[in-house]
């Protein structure tokens, strides 16, 4: 009996312990790509009364907006059912809109209102399927809000990237979302991972480095330093009430070689997607590392943006040999598939 | 009794040894991203239209990129049409062509990755879809609808190819089944393809560094069909149809390298909805080098100086003659 119960443990744990062997990676390439939480909701948005994505007013919520704002003399603007302004009783000396004057019925528009964190007062870059659709500034606190309208019903990719006050660029937030038709859909919880570079390029042994940038103020920052030859560090600090971090560390205890850093950044229970990884060596001598420029690997031409222009020449050079090699993006001699692929990681729009 | 034992040994070891590896495999795959054929019927009567859907699911993985064949057997069913309306790919690498009985091959992109689609109707990602075929199936008898040589790439910067689970279609044609209104017939798309804006560009590496044009834009319901060109120059044309039109791909090598003339671009969706987009001319020249404003004043001026000989001519013999 004892014998058979040995045998049943190393049957059942014999399993358990390979498939945890090959599923420990794949989790962590998982938890690597899909750090941020979104919510996605839509708005009841007419009728609840709060003006909410493309909706002029709700209800007594009238956005501030008064007759005299919109152009005309008198002050008793109100709001028709179907959300859009009802300046009927406005007096009528010169209207700025011709809309909502109580005439036919306007369908409501479909849209989407996007809700996120990045860094105080960084330009944020909304993209609708891979294009530049619109941008915003963020507020002090780093949130922002944007919305699109006018959409037709459909599944749409949406990404947001924004822009540190250094000129870092985040990693790209990708996300596809099925929009409804005639109603606002609201996508929360947009969380852009903060950017991050490294003082020195390479750092003497024992010297210190300073890796710095910037995110949500106020909030907790995780570093992960990675070496093949001296394993995992994990360090932690804060930023500032501007979102600014600088994290000073000696080398001493790191081995010499090359490493690569990252962070996400954790407000409550709320977590960031990663930031772009940056490299640096714990060598023999100190160089100071040149900022960082805005350079992708994707950007054939040259103009600091990976948008339809250098995809387009990619598909010219599809499937062809004797490719220039600045085209070649992973130098195999020719243009595929892996070359699409690594130009759609480095997309700006 | 020992060869007994030993055969127990031996069995067990031999079920220990599939069962882990059963298991491994099953938890292996719950990880790989899948391609799969799908559609809402799988018995079809003769004659009928079914449409079958390449979905991508990308398990929690992030896919940017995907390609592949689908085959079908052409003795049993036809390609009437494909259609890439909502699909989840932004960029067609090579646009799903077809012909009504050959392989459909498809290759795209999906710039910043795909994970899932998100919507307020459920919690977490659901599968996307690439493209729609739309078959006719012509003679009796089962077949399968495959996908051949598909890969997806991961949304890593190097291209790192993903495991993938493939899930075929298989079909039963027969005349005892009854044919059925085709659904997606019903339903009409009266929308124009999206807004666009085609940019005007020039690279080294292209059409030996001449001047060409870029455009791409989506329609969600039944696909963009096709795009045309037309180059004027001249004033702006309000009748379109005027115009001469060409069949145009992207990149596209544009006829005026001097770009003095208007871009036309017209999207065409699958449903004949159309949307135009206009780009005015970047090289306007000064009204010193319109070489016809010259000539026009020149004439003028020569006319005028005509006229004024004869007049004055005509003023002194009436003068000449009153004096005498």
């Amino acid at each position: 009996m004892i014998f058979k119960f040995r045998y049943f443990l190393i049957l059942f744990f014999f399993p358990i312990l390979l498939s945890t062997y090959y599923l420990l990676p794949a989790g962590i390439i998982f938890a690597d790509t899909d750090g941020v939480t979104l919510t996605v909701t839509i708005s009841q948005n007419c009728g609840n009364g709060v003006t909410e994505g493309s909706e002029q007013c709700d209800g007594s919520d009238l956005s501030g907006e008064t007759c005299v704002s919109l152009g005309y003399t008198s002050s008793a603007l109100s709001c028709n059912a179907d959300c859009n302004f009802n300046v009927s009783t406005c007096s009528s000396v010169a209207p700025i809109t011709p809309s909502g004057g109580g005439g036919d019925y306007v369908p409501p528009s479909t849209a989407v209102t996007f809700f996120g964190r990045a860094y105080p007062k960084s330009t944020i870059i909304l993209l609708k399927d891979a294009r530049v659709a619109a941008t915003t500034v963020a507020n002090d606190d780093a949130s922002f809000k944007m919305s699109l309208s006018g959409l037709s019903a459909g599944n749409f990719v949406f990404s947001i990237y924004s822009k540190d006050k250094n000129g870092l660029r985040s990693p790209l937030l990708t996300f596809t979302v099925s929009v409804t038709a005639g109603v606002t859909t609201n996508i929360s919880g947009i969380f852009i991972a903060p950017t991050i570079a490294v003082d020195k390029s390479e750092v003497k042994k024992g010297d210190n480095i300073g890796i710095f940038g910037q995110g949500v103020p106020n909030t907790k920052i995780n570093i992960f330093l990675n070496s093949d030859i001296s394993g995992e560090f994990f360090y932690t600090t804060k930023t500032d009430k501007s979102g600014d971090y600088f994290y000073n560390f000696n080398t001493a205890l790191l081995g010499m070689g090359r490493y690569i850093a990252k962070i996400k950044t954790t407000l409550k229970d709320e977590t960031s997607s990663f930031s772009k990884e940056i490299n640096f060596t714990v060598g023999t001598k100190n160089i100071i590392s040149e900022f960082p420029k805005e350079e992708e690997k994707g950007d054939i031409n040259g103009d600091g943006r990976v948008n339809l222009i250098d995809v387009s020449i990619l598909i010219f050079w599809f499937d062809k040999f004797s490719v220039p090699p600045e085209i070649d993006l992973n130098s195999d001699g020719r243009v595929n598939l892996v070359d699409f692929s690594i130009m759609a990681y480095y997309w700006t729009g | 009794m020992k060869n007994n034992n030993l055969k127990f040994k031996i069995n067990f070891y031999f079920f220990a040894i599939v069962f882990s590896f059963l298991f491994f495999v099953f938890c292996l795959n719950a990880n790989a991203a899948s391609l799969s054929l799908v559609s809402s019927v799988s018995e079809i009567g003769i004659g009928q239209q079914f449409q079958v859907d390449l979905m991508l699911d990308a398990q929690g993985q992030d896919i940017n990129a995907v390609e592949g064949r689908i085959t079908f057997p052409n003795n049993l069913t036809a390609i009437e049409n494909v259609n890439d309306g909502n699909s989840i790919i932004n960029f067609w690498a090579k646009n799903p062509v077809y012909s009504k009985n050959s392989d459909v091959v498809f290759s795209g992109v999906i710039p910043g990755g795909f994970q899932g689609v998100l919507s307020p109707y459920y919690k977490g990602g659901k599968p996307g879809k690439i493209l729609s075929l739309i078959f006719q199936s012509k003679n009796e008898g089962s077949g399968i609808i495959a996908i051949k040589d598909a890969k997806v790439l991961l949304n890593d910067g190097k291209g790192t190819e993903a495991e993938l689970q493939i899930s075929n279609f298989q079909f039963l044609i027969s005349n005892q089944i009854p044919i059925f209104e085709f659904p997606t017939a019903s339903v009409k798309d009266t929308r124009p393809p999206e807004l666009f804006t085609p940019i005007i560009a020039r690279d080294s590496n292209v059409f030996n560094g001449e001047w060409f044009l870029v455009f791409m834009t989506e329609d969600k319901e039944s696909g963009v069909g096709h795009y045309e060109i037309a180059e004027k120059s001249g004033s702006l044309k309000q009748n379109y149809s005027e115009l001469p039109w060409q069949t145009a791909e992207s990149p596209y090598l544009l006829k005026d390298q001097k770009l003095a003339s208007y871009i036309y671009v017209r999207v065409i969706d699958r449903a004949n909805n159309e949307r135009i987009t206009v780009l005015p001319p970047q090289n306007v020249r000064p009204w010193y080098k319109k070489y016809l404003i010259f000539v026009i004043l020149i004439t003028g001026a020569t006319f005028l100086y005509l006229i004024w000989r004869i007049v004055w001519t005509k003023l002194c013999a009436t003068k000449y003659s009153s004096t005498l």
